[in-house]
């Protein structure tokens, strides 16, 4: 067990970051369980704490008795530095116990700016940092989330990961290395690997060799044993209602980014926006029942006495009984003084009712996403959203009081010109406009905050290549220079962290040399502005020998062998390059929700289905 | 009853938590309690409830203070019952009473907090006691204390300590027992007394290392429960 001196912990930000006995940590004697597994999304606390797939495994997984699954998040700069001071080895959060002793570490992987945490935590756990070098008595490393749908990046340094939605498959993991375990470990790692192989949903990079042509291209993936499928396809759960969810979490002492109830109405979102990775991973829409969220939402105030909820899903709006289940809800827990909140809006009246009703009194600001500027880019992207609905949605808004209004927006997108670029002023400064004309004043404040889009795998814009960073400060500049009104306040992300999350994002696996390199030289929490070292990743590179813009900057044929071929989310290939198509010939696709099916293929090949419980009535 | 007090712990596990933080816990254990718990008017309502005394990161309590209101009578023996379940680790109730017609809000009572500090030493203990005798003896002592809203400020720390400083040495340990007035002018933290007794008087410890544990809170001599 791993003690802690008040000489440490003292000298520390936030030491409740390191400190645990959280309300609802589950601690267990090892001694007693079949199965240890540290589970971690590798960012700082407040972050990791906030993610709620993490919360679910972490129930899933401590509902068995013979079980114990505890935490484990990247320690701050200051506390590694403590750490490393004193020889003190990344412990979990629960029983202090050594990662290292732990059979398996799970990592969450939500973003590629986070890759370097994740080798610093392993380095800080005294695991070896790449597979090859792991022994019997070292864990397995295992990953989940987003990222594994292009994990080649980080395939060195990973076991194996779980592709898709993990709360059954990680269950059968566990129980194949109970049993493994059960006969002394037979055949070593390398056996247990094939084994986990044969279980749907996972993915063991080492079964898998990668060849390349002279000019970088990947030639063929060719798997090396008979267990590792060909194509490994994603799980998902069929039944939202019949699986099981959290309802104990973990509740922090200090505060974290989302420090509230979280109650996942349904996952999946269809209304097809061609940037949204997350649109294509998590299909189909399956929706939870207004009942069994009733139900879970008292269970979840009881448990944690938390006195905000949140309503998560890709787009909340969308729920097809969300004036209902908001409605018995606020009934339901006015008295307790819980209030609702919703993360996202959707650009309609029908959602500014809602706002309007879930915050009674505080108008603290609406958030829209209109993500383009005029409505030829927002046809490309498949953004359903008319400036039509944009004048309505925002009109309500200014009549139920609110001023404050954020826009957000994406440059960079394909198809894109200058005069998109002027259409996002425009757009802002008709919601000035507006203001004054339902007010007769002026006051409005309107934010319009732009990221750099950086295209992902598995979207229809997997092929773009990505503007340049000259390119698109020109076109932060041009927008700059475009926004006359004062009372716009023009918000822009640094296009060098695009720049490098472009290039993993549909990197190869070499570009695990890159990332090792450049943790070496001191690279960590790059997601984090403050602590991204844009010169130790390019000196990478070079060391390394490799070239960057190879990997984002450079428009992908057709017929390339991507290097995320092998991973399935279900859809196909042929539907995101249909869809690339339509995007620059400006057709719409409609949300395959409403019957309209798009042929994207989830729900032949893997066999589930839409819900919708608006239609099923 | 509406109203009631309780003495409640800040154990090992909460060391770590700011007073927010540890407020803000026993505000959602009450809450989980499912007991009509009275809300302040406004905007944006908060629980009624009050702390006699704010308890430092990284300090340990023994008998902390807590008033909590309730919008309609609530019996006392449930109210125990159930918040008992619902604390988080670390937190105890030890005893509760009902308050009854007008009464000193909690927070303007106390005049006096005891401590207990732990350190572990292997060193000259003489070198200690020498120490805290010199500091014993001071008649004043001025000690700076820095924050990162007010800034410097010279405070001069005597006044709040009309008893003194009391050392043992036990197997690697000592042991300060330190007595502080609170007065309606101010006070001085425990960390703050030991610092001075470090940088003004050459006490040979680390205080990095120290743990330390609020024992008692009084008011004219009694606890805020006894009264």
């Amino acid at each position: 067990m791993i003690k802690l001196t008040p000489a440490v912990i003292n000298a520390v930000m936030k030491p409740a970051r390191y400190t645990g006995s959280e309300l609802n940590a589950v601690k267990k004697d090892h001694a007693n369980v079949d199965f240890t597994i540290a589970l971690s999304l590798p960012d700082v606390y407040e972050v990791g704490m906030s993610n709620l797939g993490l919360k679910i495994l972490y129930q899933v997984l401590n509902n068995r008795k013979y079980v114990a699954a505890e935490r484990v998040f990247s320690p701050w700069i200051d506390m590694e530095e403590k750490m490393r001071e004193n020889d003190i080895e990344l412990y979990s959060l629960e029983t202090f116990t050594p990662i290292r002793e732990f059979n398996m570490v799970g990592f969450s992987l939500q973003y590629e700016m986070i890759y370097s945490n994740v080798i610093n935590m392993l380095d800080l756990a005294k695991i070896p940092l790449l597979t090859i070098d792991r022994k019997a008595e070292d864990p397995f490393i295992i990953g989940g989330g987003p990222c594994v749908y292009n994990a080649e990046p980080v395939a060195d340094f990973f076991d194996f990961f779980i592709v898709g939605e993990g709360e059954e498959v990680i269950l059968e993991v566990a129980d194949a290395f109970i049993a493994w375990k059960k006969e002394d470990k037979i055949g070593g790692r390398t056996e247990f690997l094939r084994r986990v192989a044969m279980i749907d949903g996972i993915y063991v990079p080492s079964f898998y060799s990668v060849t390349y042509a002279e000019n970088h291209m990947i030639t063929s993936v060719q798997p090396l044993c008979k267990e590792a499928k060909p194509v490994v396809t994603k799980r998902l759960i069929a039944d939202m209602d019949a699986s099981e969810f959290v309802t104990n979490p973990v509740v922090p002492y200090i505060d974290i980014v989302h420090d509230r109830i979280m109650l996942e109405l349904f996952r999946g979102c269809t209304r097809g926006c061609r940037f949204c990775q997350a649109g294509v991973l998590y299909r189909p829409v399956r929706e939870r029942t207004p009942e069994k969220l009733l139900l879970l939402a008292k269970e979840l105030v009881d448990s944690t006495g938390y006195d905000e909820m949140s309503l998560t899903s890709l787009s909340s709006a969308d729920y097809s009984c969300l004036g209902e289940l908001v409605s018995h809800l606020m009934d339901t827990f006015q008295e307790e003084g819980v209030s609702i909140s919703l993360p996202s809006l959707r650009i309609d009246s029908f959602s500014i009712e809602l706002a309007h009703k879930l915050q009674q009194v505080r108008k603290s600001g609406l958030t829209f996403a209109p993500e383009a500027g005029t409505q030829r880019l927002r046809d490309v992207i498949n953004k359903g959203v008319t400036e039509e609905n944009l004048e309505q949605a925002v009109t309500a808004a200014f009549q139920q009081g609110w001023t404050n209004v954020k826009l957000y927006f994406m440059i960079g997108l394909p198809t894109e010109t200058d005069e998109d670029i002027i259409g996002i002023a425009n757009l802002a400064q008709k919601v000035v406009n507006l203001y004054k004309e339902v007010k007769g004043r002026r006051g409005a404040r309107v934010t319009v905050s732009v990221s750099s889009f950086v295209p992902k795998p598995h979207t229809a814009f997997q092929w773009f290549a990505q503007n340049t960073e000259e390119e698109l400060a020109r076109k932060q500049q041009l927008l700059r220079e475009a926004i006359k009104d004062r009372s716009i306040n023009y918000k822009y992300h640094d296009s060098k962290t695009s720049f490098l999350e472009g290039v993993i994002a549909r990197g190869d696996r070499k570009i695990g040399q890159v990332i090792l390199e450049a943790w070496k030289q001191g690279a960590k929490f790059d997601g984090w502005s403050e602590h991204f070292k844009y010169d130790v990743w390019m000196d990478a590179f070079k060391t390394c020998q490799i070239d960057p813009t190879f990997y984002n900057q450079r428009e992908r044929a057709q017929e390339e062998l991507l290097p995320w071929d092998h991973i399935s989310s279900g859809a196909n290939k042929e539907f995101l390059m249909r869809e690339y198509k339509n995007a620059v010939a400006e057709k719409f696709t409609p949300d395959c929700r409403n019957g309209q099916c798009s042929a994207c293929g989830v729900c032949t090949n893997l066999n589930v289905k839409v819900v919708d419980w608006s239609r099923e009535v | 009853m509406k109203k009631f007090r309780t003495e409640i712990t800040k154990g090992e596990e909460l060391r770590y938590i700011s007073h927010l933080d540890y407020a803000s816990a026993i505000e959602r254990s009450i809450r989980r309690t499912k007991m009509p718990v009275a809300f302040s008017e406004g905007f944006n309502p908060h629980m009624k409830i009050s702390f006699a005394s704010a308890l430092a990161l990284g300090v340990t309590s023994a008998t902390e203070y807590m008033d909590v209101e309730f919008k309609t009578d609530v019996d006392l023996d449930e109210f125990c019952e159930k918040i008992k379940q619902e604390l988080p680790p670390g937190v105890q109730l030890l005893q509760a009473k009902p308050l009854e017609g007008k009464h000193q809000a909690l927070m303007a009572m106390i005049d006096l907090a005891t401590y207990q500090i732990t350190i572990p030493f292997t060193g000259e203990f003489s070198a200690v006691e020498k120490a805290v005798a010199e500091y014993n003896q001071a008649e004043t002592v001025m000690y700076t204390r820095y924050s990162p809203k007010k800034g410097k400020k010279e405070i001069e720390i005597k006044q709040y300590m009309s008893q003194p400083v009391k050392v043992n040495q036990k197997n690697d340990d000592i042991i300060f027992d330190v007595v502080i007035d609170v007065t309606p002018a101010g006070s001085i933290k425990p960390g703050e007394v030991l610092k001075t007794l470090v940088e003004n008087f050459a006490m040979p410890i680390d205080v990095a290392e120290a743990f330390i544990h609020r024992i008692g809170l009084y008011s004219g001599g009694k606890t805020p429960i006894e009264l």
